[in-house]
């Protein structure tokens, strides 16, 4: 009688352990894509996890920002890493960086682009019938793309003002290979996501802001 | 008996369902927080070339260059009898720069090598801010600058001849340099910049003026130190 109740219950928690894994193999995953960088700051900073194990979690500090800082553009690149064995999509919201004087730095005085897209190791998936694609207008390195406006104002293809809510900024097709249930070095793919912002006679002040990246099914995507 | 093995076979389910959720290490959110900082900035540039007018002999010997440090010396020449003209005046434009209010303040020093009373003294030396210029792309035009002086110091309303001594005055508020012995305001106003790169190079400009009234000075030299220097309070 007892091995009946043994036996039932380790059915049970096969069955339980497969329905995980099955759900896992359906899983989206966002994590660190490698050791952020900054250049062109003074007293700025990244702060993230070089491991692509590691959630994505970057904290940036741009430094100073106003004619003080001479160097013609602070940039920062993020590298993000994305898995999934299914179509995905990935959409950024904003929340912070609300300065009601104009002067001030606002969400269009950073640039924002994704860039560099790469296999993260041999077991990224390359499909050949769909690509990954970076959603307009977000397809550029806005430390490239940055022009001084009619109003002498610097402005960017793509910036944080072009996130309204929960933005799509990128989807494509299947990541992975493998349907591992653990983060695999090697499984997936990496982006750059790219921070831009110009030394300028911003208004004096202290400006903080925060990105969520999400993944998400994305739209059909035939591998 | 059995509902005993059931209840520990859920409990046990449960706790292997909670490893294997925790175990997978996954997530669909990351966040990447950023912040910056502007601090206060002000600049004092030269706003151009000087003007040297009314002189005889000598000339501007380190004229100004537009949008670089301010570092001008000029010699006005001879200020005695033998120059005609009614005053040796010089020019040298200004360029401020702010993303903040500012306040623009003046030092000067006269020091000559006569003795008497007759020597060249600060209160020989006429000055004045001229106008203001806010204009070009970038440049806010909000607002309104204070002129803390007198203007042009040339001005028949700013100066004259003292009835009693016969000694050509500059009399008006701040028209000459003995009312800048020490640090002293001589100009004041909003942000000068919009949200500009420093590459833009347009500010606030204007003229600093100054002159001398030839005379019966004692003969010698004379040397004449002016600082100017704008903060943001």
């Amino acid at each position: 009688m007892r091995l009946r109740h043994c036996t039932i219950s380790l059915l049970i928690v096969l069955i339980c352990l497969a329905f995980a894994r099955t759900t896992s193999a359906q899983a989206l995953d966002i994590s660190s894509g490698g050791q952020p960088t900054i250049t062109g700051a003074v007293g700025g900073s990244v702060i993230g996890s070089a491991l692509v194990t590691d959630d994505l979690v970057v904290t940036i500090n741009f430094g100073e920002v106003s004619p003080l800082n001479t160097n013609s553009i602070v940039k920062v690149t993020v590298p993000f890493a994305l898995r999934s064995n299914q179509p995905y999509q990935v959409s950024v919201s904003m929340s912070g960086l609300t300065n009601a004087n104009a002067q001030a730095l606002q969400a269009s005085d950073i640039g924002f682009g994704i860039q560099n897209p790469r296999l993260l190791g041999g077991a990224g998936k390359i499909c050949t019938q769909s690509t990954h694609i970076v959603r307009s207008p977000f397809n550029n390195d806005p430390a490239i793309t940055a022009a001084v406006g009619t109003n002498g104002r610097v402005s960017y293809q793509s910036s944080l003002a072009n996130l309204s809510g929960s933005t799509i900024i990128l989807s494509g097709p299947e990541l992975s290979k493998n349907n591992s249930i653990k983060r695999q070095q090697s499984d997936g793919w990496v982006f750059d996501a790219i921070f831009t912002l110009t030394p300028q006679f911003f208004a004096a002040g202290v400006s903080s802001v925060t990105l969520t990246f999400s993944i998400s099914a994305g739209p059909n995507a035939p591998c | 008996m059995p509902r005993k093995i059931l209840f520990k076979s859920i409990l046990l389910t449960t706790l292997v369902i909670v490893a294997a959720v925790t175990c997978l290490g996954q997530s669909t959110t990351g966040t990447v927080s950023m912040s910056a900082t502007v601090s206060k900035f002000v600049e004092i540039n030269s706003g151009g070339a000087v003007t040297l007018a009314g002189n005889s002999g000598g000339g501007v010997t380190t004229d100004g260059v537009a949008n670089s440090p301010l570092a001008v010396a000029i010699n006005l020449g001879e200020l005695g009898p033998s120059n005609t003209n009614s005053f040796v005046t010089a020019s040298v434009p200004l360029k401020i720069r702010s993303n903040a209010a500012y306040v623009l303040s003046m030092t000067a020093t006269v020091t000559s090598s006569g003795t008497s009373s007759s020597r060249i003294g600060a209160a020989d030396i006429g000055f004045g801010l001229g106008t203001i210029s806010r204009s070009g792309v970038g440049v806010n035009t909000g607002g309104s600058d204070t002129n803390a002086t007198s203007g042009d110091p040339t001005l028949a309303a700013n100066g004259s001849v003292n009835g009693t001594t016969g000694r050509y005055e500059f009399t008006a508020v701040r028209s000459n340099l003995s009312a800048f012995s020490s640090a002293t305001i001589a100009l004041s106003g909003p942000i000068i910049m919009n949200a500009v790169p420093r590459s833009n190079a347009n500010g606030l400009t204007v003229p600093a003026l100054f002159a001398v009234k030839p005379q019966f000075f004692e003969n010698g030299t004379s040397t004449i130190s002016v600082t100017f220097t704008v903060t943001a309070p």
